[in-house]
C-alpha cells in the first residue's frame, strides 16, 4: 500500500495490553489524516486493533502479516 | 464516553494485575473509570505497600510459576498499570473508608499516589448504577 507513513510504532515482543496503550498514546500525537505504521507480535492485537479503530473512529487502512510472526497495521487518524 | 465502574475487593497480586490490565484497556479506549477499593483491596494501597504484595488468590500452589512468568514476559507491575492508565484517561480511585481503617489508613495521606479520595459505600453503589459496565474483582 502506497501511503506516506508519519510514524512507526514498534511494539514487537510486548504483550497485551501494552500495544493498545502505546497505540492510543501515539495516535493522540498525530494530526488528522496522518498515517501510523504499527509492528507487533501479540495475537491479542489482531482482534483488538480493528475493534479499537472502529470505536475511536480511526481508519484501519491495511493489515498484513510479515515474516517472523510480525503483524503490520496502517492506521489513519480521523 | 463509556463509563466503567470497578469494585476492587481483592488485594492479591494476581487479581490486582488483572485489574491493572483491564484499566489499561479502558485507558486505550478512553473510558471514564471509577474504582472503589473494598476491604482486602485497601491494604495494597496503603503508602509503600504496593510493591510488597506477593500473595495470590487463585491457584496458590502455582504462585511461583505465575510470578516467574510475569517477570519473564516483562509484564508491568500492577501499580505501574494503574499509574499508566491514570495518565491516559480519567480514572478515579476511591478507598472505602471502613476498608482503609482496617489496614490503618484513616486519611488520604495514609495511602499511596494512586488514590484520589476516601468514600462511603453509597458512592460505589451509585456509580455502579450509573456505569455502562460494572465489574467486581
Amino acid at each position: 500500500m502506497n501511503v506516506e507513513i508519519k510514524e512507526t510504532l514498534d511494539v514487537k515482543g510486548l504483550s497485551c495490553p501494552m500495544p493498545m496503550m502505546k497505540l492510543a498514546k501515539a495516535m493522540k500525537g498525530l494530526n488528522s489524516n496522518e498515517v501510523l505504521e504499527m509492528l507487533g507480535t501479540d495475537p491479542g492485537t489482531k482482534s483488538d486493533l480493528p475493534r479499537w479503530c472502529n470505536k475511536s473512529g480511526n481508519l484501519l487502512l491495511d493489515e498484513s502479516e510479515l515474516d517472523g510472526g510480525v503483524f503490520r497495521f496502517l492506521i489513519q487518524k480521523n | 464516553m463509556a463509563k466503567l465502574c470497578m469494585g476492587l475487593f481483592s488485594g492479591s497480586l494476581d487479581k490486582l494485575t488483572a485489574a491493572g490490565v483491564i484499566l489499561s484497556g479502558a485507558a486505550a479506549d478512553d473510558m471514564d473509570v471509577e474504582v472503589f477499593v473494598l476491604l482486602q483491596g485497601a491494604r495494597a494501597f496503603i503508602k509503600d505497600n504496593e510493591s510488597k504484595i506477593d500473595n495470590v488468590a487463585e491457584a496458590t500452589h502455582l504462585k511461583d510459576e505465575f510470578i516467574n512468568s510475569l517477570e519473564k514476559l516483562n509484564v508491568s507491575k500492577w501499580y505501574d498499570f494503574f499509574e499508566m492508565a491514570k495518565e491516559m484517561t480519567n480514572i478515579k480511585i476511591y478507598i472505602c473508608s471502613l476498608a482503609g481503617k482496617i489496614w490503618g489508613g484513616e486519611k488520604l495521606g495514609d495511602f499511596n499516589y494512586l488514590v484520589d479520595d476516601l468514600c462511603g459505600i453509597g458512592e460505589y453503589l451509585t456509580a455502579a448504577e450509573e456505569a455502562d459496565i460494572h465489574m467486581f474483582i
